[in-house]
């Protein structure tokens, strides 16, 4: 384990101290961290207990406003930002959580400003959070000096633009003269202890300097933090009871209907929300990782290798790392195209202990997958589109969905965790029509829509947008679609699919054709929805509907971008894509 | 009077063939037209079907089944430019399943064209001056005509063959206005069927001609049947055939192939007026409420052969003359180089099972593109499902044969291959009990083994097989007949005539791929051993009693071994 440096440079450690933090840190195992940090939290528990003055000293504190300001995808970002708040909260401030998708540059409160910010897909700021980027970015965005400001970066060290939204956050705010409290800090996919330590030392630097001898000092209580369950979201255990693969025998696609029951109470998800997949690697390649790192035999390991660490992804600082582990020359970054770790393994053999080859290995994420199903259906179910690919001589899969699909048995007990996705809901006005674009497996929170709009009897129109390669192979839930537009649920179905003919057509296309139609239904109200591919799907479709808002109201590209900038803000124009 | 079938009401009630079908082609959720609109589309050429390979999946996946459509051209006499088949080719690929097949009617069907893609198929077809129109329905099908330009009367053989299909074609518009334009050329309300009538034919009608001494038509097996008779590099007169036909139905023994009976001859002058005529008696009295009875080929057994060519004469007002002795010798195709009098060559290209695709080592859809691409001739399509590569120039000769064999075509198919043929069965007919031509090609294995061990390797035996009783390949007048029962079972008919002029026996029931082969081993070894010189095979399983002959469809049932007559 590194040690953040940043953190502990502005920690109340002295020089010598920190020497031996850093180096107890940095050898020490991730189990070994998390040992510790319950230990030091007992340790401060029981000397609380014996020294009730220190805490009244904090409570006697006046509260000092603090803003924590985040900007989230994925849901990680918000979480650390409410943690941050609790914390906060518990150190003496009066802090304001904000998501940046409900605020402006100029909406701001003034004073300290705390910033978690997530990077999402190749360095773009989460979707939501697009408007106040654009905003803060801009030539005349609002000056500010007199703030106090620290960033948190959340990103992922496998995409070339790591961090990004963190950094241009960082460098605009000083930029418009506000001051850096704290240097910014990037975390990549294990950033649990690196954001808690950071928050921990951020708000300290926050705290008002009431005398020399109390400098700094802020009281965490870790215990308690650990022991309120309201700030993780709720895990669960489901049995795998049903699977089906929906795509046809002859579909060039892999699109499973999985069904889990689960006996939690008070598992209440709404229809948008997601679960949380922990996954398992497959058993093949971690055989094949710690055959190429010369530790077979080393059977203590694979445990470890198969659930706690990511053995797929390949970054550029673990070329460099595994460089200068081995005393061997750095690959070229254009190694890293299409690779995976254990091509690195392969490429550049080298004896590795069980120690050097779990440092190089980042935490194995979580997957995220929407719930294709409303609670009134009585279990959860997902579309897993699985991912199977061929690179550089390996079969490559999708260590999720290719778990889910293919390596998990019915009736085996898997773990989830509950993701809400509050701001992919239906409207709370059952009679607003809504317009549904899900292609693919984007589909998969349409159906939960579809399903509690139909138990709730709502009267509200609904027109989905589907697609997929060919209508024969790839049409999922064909008949119950079918069910839905003949009892009217469903007002109206559209469909795109691109391989059946020569020319290629996309939801994109039939949102054109029948552009007069959507626009009489965006001005009637409708709530326009996007889940599914980000990369070229919601990118077309945004596309397609500034045209069609152009078109219809005979106004320029930037007319309708203020026109779709306002439905955002209104929660007209929802987007879950990945 | 029984009731009439529910054919005739949706006909009756579809305003000349309309119905609902525009809507349906419109209703993008499902791959499928409505249930009665699936009748009126066969008169537009059009065959609702589905994979049936992928039948069993489909509930399990939340998906209908996995609805498909094949279009059938109507190509009298078989003729395709070479830019008609490069549109055909072009269509396979993009809108259907990537193969051609050629059928016994000399036409061209497509194969697994989904819903979306019927209206731009049939425009495409269109577009080259093509149509569907009445390939299949209650109507005059594709008119067949012996494709060979090496006879002499074969283009005024042509011209009659295009001349009958443009009579007798529906007056309708509906295939224009559904497929092509989108709306009504004329209010369906001022439209009329002069010949057809406003409910159409009671069934099917077939109209086949041959010029002998080739019955790769199959003269005896259709509603009317013209034989050439040539004289002086002009068509003489015709042989007038009527009321044969081969469907039947297992196990319903008043169901029954005919062979057609010759009932005089005509002028060529008259050729229009006998052909609308045949078909109005049909229409007149044919029987709408059994569509099991209905073909002409029952109506004559119902009303007599006499009151029925008493009748036709009084509609044309003329009487016929007698027949003219002519003589057949074959039904298959003369396969290969053939060189017509002008110096033209002609190359007979054999298409097993008539299937036309690109397979590794066999680039057969390809190849012929190519081909197509450079010849300044014409393509037929043959009786036997096979392709003739017409006038080709003794300059271009090198050149196809060149293609030929760049795209690894099969010069030298066995002699009982090149006498083969199947229906198209499993996975897209509907009507298949058991799978024909993806069976076939492994069955001839077999027999090829069979027969070179019994030293039959260089003689022409006919063999054919169906997925089903009613008869697409004509399975009732080959040598060695097999008719799917079920998956993997076949019924095994012998006895049909070389030439086509005599129908086949039930020899035996339900026999497996091994009963198959069982049943003729012994067969082949003995006629090897003692039949007479120029004997077939057909006539010697006769003369040895191992089937009677059928001497009439009527009796095609009666006279089995008494073994099969008691099951």
């Amino acid at each position: 384990m590194t040690p953040p440096p940043n953190v502990l440079r502005a920690s109340p450690f002295a020089e010598d101290q920190l020497q031996l933090i850093e180096r107890l840190l940095r050898e020490a195992s991730p189990e070994q961290v998390q040992w510790l940090s319950g230990y030091l939290a007992g340790f401060q528990a029981a000397s609380r207990a014996k020294e009730p003055a220190a805490s009244a000293a904090v409570a006697a504190r006046p509260r000092v406003p603090l803003t924590i300001l985040y900007a989230s995808e994925s849901g990680n970002g918000e979480a650390l930002a409410r943690a941050a708040r609790k914390e906060a909260q518990r150190s003496g401030f009066a802090p304001t959580l904000l998501d940046m998708a409900d605020t402006a540059p100029e909406r701001l409160p003034p004073g300290d400003l705390v910033v978690i910010a997530s990077t999402w897909g190749e360095g773009d700021p989460p979707q939501r959070a697009e408007p106040f980027m654009a905003a803060l970015l801009a030539p005349g965005a609002p000056r500010q000096e007199g703030r106090r400001f620290a960033v948190l970066a959340l990103g992922d060290r496998a995409y070339a633009n790591f961090c990004a939204t963190g950094r241009m956050l960082d460098s605009r705010l000083a930029e418009l003269g506000a001051e850096r409290i704290a240097p910014l800090e990037e975390c990549d996919l294990d950033y649990a202890a690196a954001a808690r330590a950071w928050t921990t030392a951020t708000l300290a630097a926050f705290a008002p300097r009431e005398s020399a001898t109390e400098a700094a000092v802020i009281r965490v209580d870790f215990s308690r933090a650990a022991a309120e369950p309201d700030e993780s979201p709720p895990r669960f255990e489901a049995e795998l009871t049903e699977r089906q693969l929906l795509s046809s025998s002859r579909s060039s696609s892999e699109v499973w209907h999985l069904e889990l029951t689960h006996e939690t109470r008070d598992l209440a998800w709404e229809p948008g929300d997601s679960v949380a997949f922990a996954p398992r690697n497959d058993p093949a390649l971690v055989s094949a990782v710690l055959e190429a790192a010369g530790l077979v035999g080393e059977d203590p390991l694979r445990p470890a290798l198969a659930d706690r660490y990511d053995i797929t992804t390949l970054t550029a600082p673990q070329l460099s790392a595994y460089a200068a582990l081995t005393a061997t020359p750095p690959l070229p970054p254009s190694f890293l195209e299409g690779r995976q770790l254990i091509d690195l393994l392969e490429a550049a053999p080298a004896r590795l202990t069980p120690g050097e080859l779990t440092g190089l290995l980042r935490p194995l994420p979580p997957r995220l997958y929407s719930v294709a199903s409303a609670p009134e259906a009585g279990a959860i179910h997902l579309l897993v589109s699985a991912v199977r690919w061929q690179s550089h001589g390996h079969a490559r899969n999708g260590v999720a969905s290719v778990d889910l699909v293919a390596r998990r048995n019915a009736g085996e007990r898997l773990l989830f965790t509950l993701r809400p996705n509050p701001h992919f809901r239906l409207p709370a006005d059952p009679g607003c029509p809504i317009i549904m674009i899900g292609p693919g497996t984007g589909l998969a929170p349409f159906r939960a829509f579809l399903q509690r709009r139909e138990a709730a009897g709502a009267g509200g129109k609904n027109w989905l947008f589907f697609g997929a390669r060919n209508f024969t192979h790839d049409f999922l839930y064909q008949l119950e679609i079918q069910d839905w537009l003949s009892s009217g649920v469903l007002t109206r179905a559209s469909l795109a699919f691109s391989r059946d003919q020569p020319e290629k057509i996309y939801v994109q296309h039939r949102m054109w054709e029948a552009r007069e139609e959507l626009w009489r239904w965006l001005e009637d109200g409708a709530v326009l929805y996007v889940c599914g591919d980000a990369k070229a799907m919601a990118r077309d479709v945004h596309a397609t509907l500034l045209s069609i808002i152009s078109d219809a109201t005979r106004c320029d590209a930037e007319g309708a971008a203020v026109w779709l900038r306002s439905a955002i803000a209104d929660g007209r124009y929802k987007r879950d894509v990945y | 009077m029984p009731p009439l079938s529910r054919n005739e009401t949706i006909k009756g009630e579809s305003r000349f063939l309309r119905g609902t079908i525009s809507r349906g082609l419109e209703n993008v959720v499902t791959g499928a037209l409505a249930e009665d609109d699936t009748q009126l589309t066969k008169f537009h050429g059009i065959y609702q079907q589905d994979d049936r390979d992928l039948r069993p999946e489909r509930a399990r996946k939340r998906m209908e089944k996995a609805y498909i459509f094949m279009a059938r051209l109507r190509v009298p006499g078989g003729a395709l430019t070479p830019r008609q088949w490069l549109a055909m080719t072009d269509l396979a690929r993009t809108r259907a399943n990537g193969t051609l097949r050629l059928t016994t009617r000399q036409t061209i069907q497509l194969h697994g064209i989904i819903k979306s893609n019927l209206r731009p198929t049939i425009q495409g077809i269109h577009a080259v001056l093509l149509d569907t129109m009445a390939a299949c329905g209650d109507d005059n099908r594709n008119v067949i005509a012996t494709p060979f330009p090496t006879s002499p009367v074969h283009a005024e053989v042509l011209a009659t063959a295009r001349a009958i299909s443009a009579h007798l074609r529906p007056r309708s518009h509906a295939w224009h206005e559904i497929f092509i334009d989108g709306t009504p050329l004329t209010p369906p309300e001022q439209e009329e069927e002069p010949i057809l009538g406003r409910t159409y034919l009671p069934r099917k009608f077939k109209i086949a001609i041959a010029i002998p001494p080739l019955n790769d038509v199959d003269v005896f097996a259709h509603e009317l049947g013209l034989i050439a008779i040539a004289g002086e590099g002009r068509i003489a007169a015709y042989n007038v055939v009527v009321g044969g036909g081969m469907g039947m139905t297992h196990g319903e023994p008043d169901t029954f192939p005919r062979t057609g009976d010759l009932i005089g001859s005509i002028t060529p002058g008259q050729v229009l007026a006998l052909a609308e005529q045949v078909v109005t008696v049909q229409r007149d009295w044919g029987d709408r409420s059994d569509r099991k009875h209905a073909r002409l080929k029952y109506t004559i057994e119902r009303y007599g052969l006499d009151p029925f060519k008493a009748e036709l004469e009084r509609r044309l007002g003329f009487s016929l003359a007698p027949a003219r002795p002519y003589h057949f010798t074959r039904s298959g195709d003369p396969t290969g180089w053939l060189v017509g009098q002008d110096g033209n060559a002609h190359y007979c290209l054999f298409v097993e099972n008539g299937r036309i695709s690109d397979r590794p080592g066999r680039a057969l859809l390809s190849g012929l593109a190519e081909i197509a691409s450079f010849h300044e001739g014409r393509f037929f399509i043959t009786p036997n499902q096979n392709l003739l590569i017409a006038d080709v120039s003794p300059s271009q000769r090198p050149r196809l044969e060149a293609t030929l064999s760049a795209h690894g075509f099969d010069h030298g198919p066995s002699v009982l291959r090149r006498n083969a043929m199947a229906c198209v069965a499993l996975p897209t007919c509907g009507l298949a009990l058991a799978e024909s031509e993806r069976y076939l090609p492994t069955l001839l294995d077999a027999l090829e083994e069979i027969a070179a061990s019994a030293g039959l390797a260089k003689d022409e035996i006919t063999i054919r097989m169906t997925g089903c009783p009613n008869g697409c390949a004509r399975p009732y007048l080959a040598e060695i007949g097999l008719v799917g029962v079920r998956p993997g079972i076949y019924n095994l008919y012998l006895g049909g005539a070389f030439d086509g002029t005599r129908l086949s026996k039930l020899y035996r029931r339900e026999l497996s791929h091994d009963g198959i082969l069982g049943a003729l081993r012994p067969l082949f070894a003995t006629y090897s051993a003692d039949r007479r010189p120029g004997e077939r095979f057909s006539d010697f399983v006769i003369r040895t009693f191992v089937v009677r002959p059928t001497t009439a469809g009527n009796r095609f049932h009666e006279d089995l071994s008494p073994d099969l007559a008691a099951a």
